[in-house]
């Protein structure tokens, strides 16, 4: 065993206490800003496992998604939502514990079983590292991988069209309509005036846009 | 281009010719660049915490530090230490935990993408083939340790800075990454080296600031926002805030926050020297002045002059912009947060995407100009 | 579509412009670059105040007739006048007379109104003290004189603005013997006696002009 190989079996064996026990703690954590930023500290421990798994862009891509948007949107949600709530003591709670509790070792045990029966040595030795992941990555999104691709695109698309009309909701209706007047499945907001847009109506998208 | 010179090769060779293995000889290179890179990055926050006062002062028609040492060098280094030797205060009802956590999850991110930092051919730590996605990853970190800061120092006004700073961060991370990747897209490589590369050979006409323009103001009004630097410096505005997020520090706590915001704003003016300015490159062609000179490009002393010169470069190009950051800094006033968000996503959002349509046309209308 | 290509213009001529100002800004910050500083630097250096400056107030015990003419045109009633009636002499005796300088807000009423002139107004201002009941001064600190500037020694005095002589911005290094722009006092009343048939526009021009280089 040469050095390169001792720092890589060190620092996986660091990554991945790391991560077990962040995990560990996001669950088993009362406070949950804490468990919150500790969800950070997995999604770092993932992403040096891809580094050490030569994936060097999926592990920027992952500190930059995961931790820099999806751990920040978490915190910003419990941050904006800091509303100190007394929980009444649920009557029974261990059977749900329980309830819980086997279900996740259900789980556990069956990945287990996954990896043990799954042979992992398949080439491993012949392959060479890839020198350019970016250019593989690309490659691989616009020949195989071009379906999923597009579809996760189209699909973020729809969330980010969904969150458009959300904010853009002028949510203060003038006169309180009753649940029954209301239309299904909409939310209640004020009239609002199609927009013009032809030309002539200047002041018209000035008042609407507002 | 010739290879320049390669320190490491050099430094292994010359510890195997004194009878070292050549693992051994690996080891004991290892630590060396990073902590010539750490000393480097503080030494550059000392001179940028002296030049930003010594330039606020003469825009201001004041002296500045004057006392210690000549011209007052020595200032940042008297401040550092009296920070160092501060009582280590933790407030009360603050979370002990987080509280300490907090200014070293902002520092290291900051640190840590001096990894990609070329000074010359062969002059960076490692030239990871992500390179430049490798420091805009890096920099999403910092958000979560300001956002712990806020919410661990149990203060209103923290909490308000830290979610400011998170905001801010954010949005202005989308324009940064959108003039980035024009760049990326010339030249077709991620790598801060590929990415001078580039730009070289042609001396000053060939840099990036002429193909760019707009990539150029967009990554500079973005990475100011990135640092946090007035005008905007939203989070610890200090009318308003008393000191955001780092109202509750003190002592080497809030050193590191001090540290870490300066070697962003440094570390934002080399990337913006090596992304538009060509980097170590100088503004003639080294080959051309080595032809008038007559002088041999394999020579090992021009090697040398070459590699300094390439440092000073880089290093002048990026106090040019760490001079116009703190220009900037007393000529703009403060804008409002709503403003910033509505710059942000408003405006230089759609110019970033309209800058890198601009950017794939011209590729693809002249590919010998804007890297085919 | 051409209402959305002229907003589109407009935005963009709004950018131009802004950027415009934003280069203007810079450059007049990069122009006080080059100036030189108007430090003065402060213990090392003082100005000189000038003769109308109201700094803390001076206190002649034996001056004084505690007639509290002072505590009366004080906005705060501030000096303390400790007197009792000598039935011999059937004069009033200053025992104490104090005034506490934290609270004073050098208005110089008093100075104005002392009938005995027992009150002056002295050129000192550094009156910094890690307590501030130290400020409470009695009859023997106001009985003090200050230091002048002009004769400390560790100090290097500095004319202040309107007594540095025509055209010059910089105190540093300008000659003692140099005078200040425009005419000193007696100049100015020498001029009013001998030219009596002087048109008084001219006077009223003269000292207007005195008044706002002070």
């Amino acid at each position: 065993m040469n050095l390169a190989e001792g720092v890589q079996i060190v620092s996986f064996g660091l990554l991945g206490l790391a991560m077990i026990g962040a995990a560990l703690g996001v669950v088993l954590l009362q406070n949950i800003v804490y468990s919150a930023f500790l969800l950070g500290g997995v999604f770092i421990s993932i992403s040096g496992l891809y580094l050490l798994l030569n994936a060097d862009f999926v592990a920027a891509a992952q500190v930059l998604i995961y931790v820099g948007a999806v751990n920040v949107l978490i915190l910003f949600a419990i941050m904006l939502v800091n509303k100190q709530e007394d929980f009444d003591p649920i009557i029974g709670r261990w059977v749900r514990q329980g309830a819980t509790a086997l279900v996740c070792f259900g789980l556990f045990s069956l990945l287990g079983v996954m990896v043990l029966q799954t042979s992992w040595s398949s080439s491993t030795s012949g392959a060479k590292p890839a020198v350019d992941t970016t250019v593989l990555l690309g490659e691989h999104f616009f020949s195989d991988f071009l379906l999923p691709f597009e579809l996760a695109s189209v699909l973020l698309l729809m969330a980010l069209v969904g969150a458009i009309v959300i904010a853009r909701r002028e949510y203060l209706p003038e006169e309180i309509v009753s649940p029954q007047q209301q239309p299904p499945l909409t939310l209640p907001e004020r009239a609002r005036q199609p927009i013009a847009i032809s030309a002539g109506t200047s002041s018209s998208p000035q008042s609407t846009s507002e | 281009m010739t290879p320049g010179i390669d320190l490491q090769q050099r430094f292994i060779e010359t510890l195997r010719d004194l009878g070292l293995p050549q693992g051994v000889a690996k080891v004991a290179w290892l630590p060396l660049p990073m902590i010539l890179i750490i000393i480097g990055a503080t030494l550059g926050v000392l001179v940028t915490v002296w030049l930003e006062r010594k330039i606020s002062a003469a825009a201001q028609q004041r002296i500045g530090p004057e006392f210690a040492g000549p011209l007052g060098i020595l200032q940042a280094v008297a401040d550092g230490l009296k920070l160092v030797f501060k009582a280590d205060i933790v407030p009360a009802k603050a979370d002990p935990w987080l509280f300490t956590l907090a200014p070293v999850i902002v520092v290291f991110p900051a640190f840590l993408s001096y990894l990609i930092v070329p000074f010359g051919q062969n002059l960076l730590i490692s030239n990871v083939g992500i390179g430049i996605f490798l420091w805009i990853s890096l920099s999403s970190i910092a958000p979560i340790g300001l956002m712990m800061a806020g919410y661990s120092s149990n203060n209103k006004y923290s909490l308000l800075g830290g979610l400011r700073a998170v905001a801010q961060s954010i949005s202005y991370e989308v324009p940064l990454a959108l003039a980035v990747l024009a760049v990326v897209m010339m030249s077709n490589s991620l790598s801060t080296i590929d990415i001078v590369e580039q730009q070289s050979g042609y001396g000053i006409l060939g840099w990036n600031v002429w193909r760019q323009p707009i990539g150029l103001i967009l990554f500079w009004i973005a990475a100011l926002a990135e640092t946090e630097r007035l005008p905007f410096d939203l989070p610890e505005a200090e009318e308003e805030l008393v000191a955001g997020y780092q109202t509750e520090y003190s002592g080497m706590k809030f050193g590191l926050f001090y540290v870490a915001s300066y070697v962003n704003l440094v570390l934002s003016a080399l990337l913006a020297s090596i992304l538009y300015f060509g980097g170590w490159d100088f503004p003639i062609p080294l080959t051309v002045v080595s032809g008038w000179l007559s002088i041999n490009e394999t020579g090992p002393i021009f090697q040398i002059v070459v590699a300094s010169l390439g440092i000073t470069m880089t290093l002048l190009k990026a106090y040019f912009f760490v001079f116009l950051a703190i220009l900037l800094r007393w000529t703009v006033p403060r804008v409002r947060i709503d403003q910033l968000l509505d710059l942000g996503w408003k405006f230089l959002l759609p110019i970033g995407l309209v800058n890198l349509l601009l950017t794939a046309g011209l590729k693809l209308a002249f590919p010998f100009a804007f890297g085919g | 579509m051409l209402n959305f290509l002229s907003k589109v213009t407009g935005y963009a001529q709004e950018t131009v412009q802004a950027a415009r100002y934003i280069g203007q800004g810079l450059s007049v910050t990069f122009d006080h670059m080059r100036r030189r500083p108007v430090t003065v630097q402060y213990p090392y250096e003082k100005l000189i105040p000038s003769e109308r400056f109201r700094g803390r107030i001076h206190f002649e015990f034996d001056k004084c007739i505690s007639c509290e003419v002072c505590v009366r045109v004080c906005p705060i009633n501030l000096p303390v006048v400790d007197w009792e009636y000598n039935k011999e002499s059937k004069k009033k005796q200053l025992k104490h007379y104090s005034i506490d300088f934290g609270v004073c807000i050098f208005c110089a009423n008093c100075v104005e109104y002392c009938p005995t002139n027992c009150l002056s107004v002295t050129e000192e201002y550094e009156l910094a003290t890690y307590d501030r009941h130290e400020l409470n001064f009695d009859s023997v600190a106001m009985g003090r004189l200050p230091y002048k500037v002009t004769e400390d020694p560790a100090v290097t005095p500095l004319r202040e603005l309107a007594y540095l002589p025509e055209g010059v911005m910089d105190p540093h290094g300008v000659p003692q013997t140099v005078r200040r722009a425009g005419q000193r006092p007696e100049e100015i009343l020498e001029q009013m006696e001998v030219p009596e048939k002087k048109p008084a526009g001219q006077k009223a021009e003269a000292s207007s002009s005195k008044e706002t280089q002070e």
